[in-house]
């Protein structure tokens, strides 16, 4: 109990005596507020990314898992000829064939990955069943960025030529059944995707396929010898890539924080020096030096105390409305597509409760620890001097 | 020990460091001083009164002697048992006023109760009384930087009093205000120990405050050179 009133008390006390310090005060909290913001803010982007990321890779690409050939590696991309195999069917697994092609559009030759998916398939949001209303020859489907790069459009034919399984060249037109638009650059890029079945007559290829894709009810009995990764392993290299980002970025605002860290070590060093006999007065009045350590020391520690107050008013409304209206990422969207990274034309910032709570701690924390540095001495200081406030 | 000696000095010896010899501030001092004393140390400046009146104070240990207040030795506590000792029995009157810069006329004197962790009302009913005594309830919200030295030194007795302490050590009370305020002053601090009982020690040089000394104890060069009472 009474180490509660002590501790209310010198909460109280450090309090007056931040907020009767003037500027000094402010300019420290807001510099210190200013970092919280940042912090929250470049974090929560890069937690609505990585939701988003998720969902869309989750949505387009991965599914809950993937089944993969053993001999299949998707980095390389000589496994493609050999990386395929028969599988034993499974009601919870769908089937995806990729070959190497190439097209030739405005008579370039442009080599690409033909993709054969079956075409009433729903465990991914691919518009397949633009596959299956064509009445043309060869329906193909491509995304936005691969229509964009070869200048292509719905109904278009546009010759293609590929390999069959024992390795004798055919070609043929196919015809743009439909161009989706995503978020996901892996399932985009220089890739067409057709009707599986299509795909098998025109390659020879019966029954078999690169890897399959699991929904959340596969149980792995069947395709045992095929390499099982589930949908937190193929998103292994997206996390690595957002931790990466977010890293960089920690930069920025680490030098934000430190440079709020200064003001507070300085504005304690200051308060140490000028405030001496304000201390011995504590002393006299019955204060320990513990304690009058301990008071500095909260003094400090208050002024990242308020910079979160202050600075969750201005975060959190602020990034509420983004989290609503987002980021617009059109300047980098382009880039990123083709440097084959998953980012949306709007990135909506997340900040989950405890993404707040762990910036709080952190700066709290590292606020205590660079308050306490300075004020150490007053452990040492001789009382009689600091009463007469002798330097 | 006597039950009436409030304060007990006994061989007190006080050496500080100077470079790398000692200087001797106090050489086996011995003094009783009983409760309700108004007892003054006098001497020249560097003759120890104040170094005297810190180790009473514990604020600072002798390093030879006892000191015993109430009979207990306050060179052998703790800094906690210091700080309690100081907060409950002790009152401090310094020549600078040490008054607490952001704190109202009102929180300064109201400060060494929130330590005694005293109720609001209690702490609200004790601090007006200290100002009353004082003569400075009118100005309860004021801040010290807005009050004349005069003023300044009344709040500090205030503050001293508030938690009606065995002892009141006043180090130069009246050095740094004029004829007026001095004798308002010392007129003041004569009532509190006439009408609570309190035991005043001072420190000072001053003619003023000599005047008004029951018992007036004269250092020279560290030790008691005369001890003399009216």
């Amino acid at each position: 109990m009474d180490t509660l009133y002590n501790i209310g008390l010198s909460f109280r006390l450090a309090f007056r005596n931040i907020i009767s310090s003037g500027l000094r005060t402010w300019l420290t909290i807001t510099t210190l507020s200013l970092a919280f913001v940042m912090i929250l803010f470049f974090n929560s982007m890069y937690t609505g990314w990585e939701y988003q990321g998720i969902r869309d890779q989750v949505n387009w690409e991965f599914a809950q898992g993937q089944v993969i050939h053993p001999d299949y590696d998707k980095l390389d991309p000589f496994t493609i000829e050999s990386g395929h195999g028969n599988y034993e069917k499974d009601a919870h697994l769908t089937p995806v064939l990729i070959r190497q092609a190439n097209i030739y559009p405005d008579g370039r030759m442009v080599p690409i990955l033909l993709k054969g998916i079956p075409a009433d398939q729903q465990i991914v949001e691919l518009p397949t069943q633009l596959l299956k209303e064509s009445k043309v020859n060869i329906p193909a489907l491509i995304g936005l960025g691969m229509a964009q790069d070869n200048n292509l459009k719905v109904g278009d034919a546009i010759l293609m030529r590929w390999k069959d399984k024992n390795g004798t060249f055919d070609a043929q037109n196919i015809t743009i059944a439909g161009i989706f638009e995503t978020n996901v650059p892996t399932i985009d890029a220089g890739q067409i995707w057709i009707d599986l079945n299509r795909m098998n007559q025109l390659t020879g290829l019966q029954q078999e396929a690169t890897y399959l894709l699991a929904d959340a009810e596969y149980n792995q009995t069947t395709n045992a010898s095929w390499n099982y990764k589930d949908k937190e392993a193929l998103l292994k290299e997206f996390y690595e890539l957002i931790e990466l980002k977010r890293g960089g970025s920690s930069f920025l605002y680490g030098i934000l924080m430190l440079i709020a860290l200064i003001a507070i070590f300085d504005s304690q060093v200051f308060s140490v020096f000028k405030r001496q006999k304000e201390i011995g007065t504590y002393i006299a009045l019955g204060f320990t030096k513990k304690r009058v350590t301990f008071l500095f020391t909260l003094e400090g520690t208050m002024y990242a105390f308020i910079a979160t107050v202050v600075g969750s008013i201005i975060a959190i409304p602020l990034l509420s409305w983004l989290h609503e209206v987002g980021i617009p990422m059109t300047s980098n969207v382009d880039q990123s597509r083709k440097m084959g990274i998953t980012v949306g034309e709007y990135i909506y910032p997340l900040m989950t409760p405890e993404l707040f709570t762990k910036t709080v701690f952190w700066v709290v924390v590292l606020s205590a620890v660079i308050s306490y540095l300075p004020v150490r001495k007053i452990a040492k200081m001789n009382t009689v001097d600091a009463l007469k406030g002798k330097k | 020990m006597n039950t009436n000696n409030i304060i007990e000095i006994q061989n007190v010896t006080k050496r500080f460091p100077v470079g790398e010899t000692e200087f001797t501030a106090l050489s086996d001092i011995n003094l009783k001083i009983k409760k309700g004393e108004f007892t003054g140390l006098i001497g020249p400046s560097g003759s120890g009164k104040t170094t005297l009146l810190n180790l009473i104070g514990a604020l600072d240990i002798p390093s030879e002697g006892e000191i015993l207040i109430s009979g207990k030795n306050v060179a052998v506590k703790s800094d906690a048992e210091s700080a309690l000792l100081r907060n409950e029995h002790i009152g401090f009157i310094f020549q600078s006023y040490n008054l607490l810069p952001v704190y109202s006329i009102f929180e300064n004197v109201e400060f060494p109760l929130l330590l005694q962790k005293k109720s609001k009302a209690e702490r609200k009913h004790a601090v007006m009384q200290a100002l009353d005594w004082v003569g400075l309830s009118d100005i309860a919200n004021k801040k010290p930087s807005q009050i004349s030295g005069g003023q300044a030194q009344r709040v500090a007795i205030a503050r001293s009093i508030v938690k009606k302490p065995d002892i009141v050590l006043a180090d130069e009370p009246t050095a740094n205000l004029d004829s007026t305020n001095a004798y308002k002053i010392m007129d003041i601090l004569k009532k509190l120990n006439e009408e609570l009982g309190i035991t005043f020690m001072f420190s000072s040089h001053d003619s003023k405050v000599i005047e008004y000394l029951r018992r007036v104890i004269t250092l020279e060069d560290g030790k008691v050179k005369n001890d003399e009472t009216k």
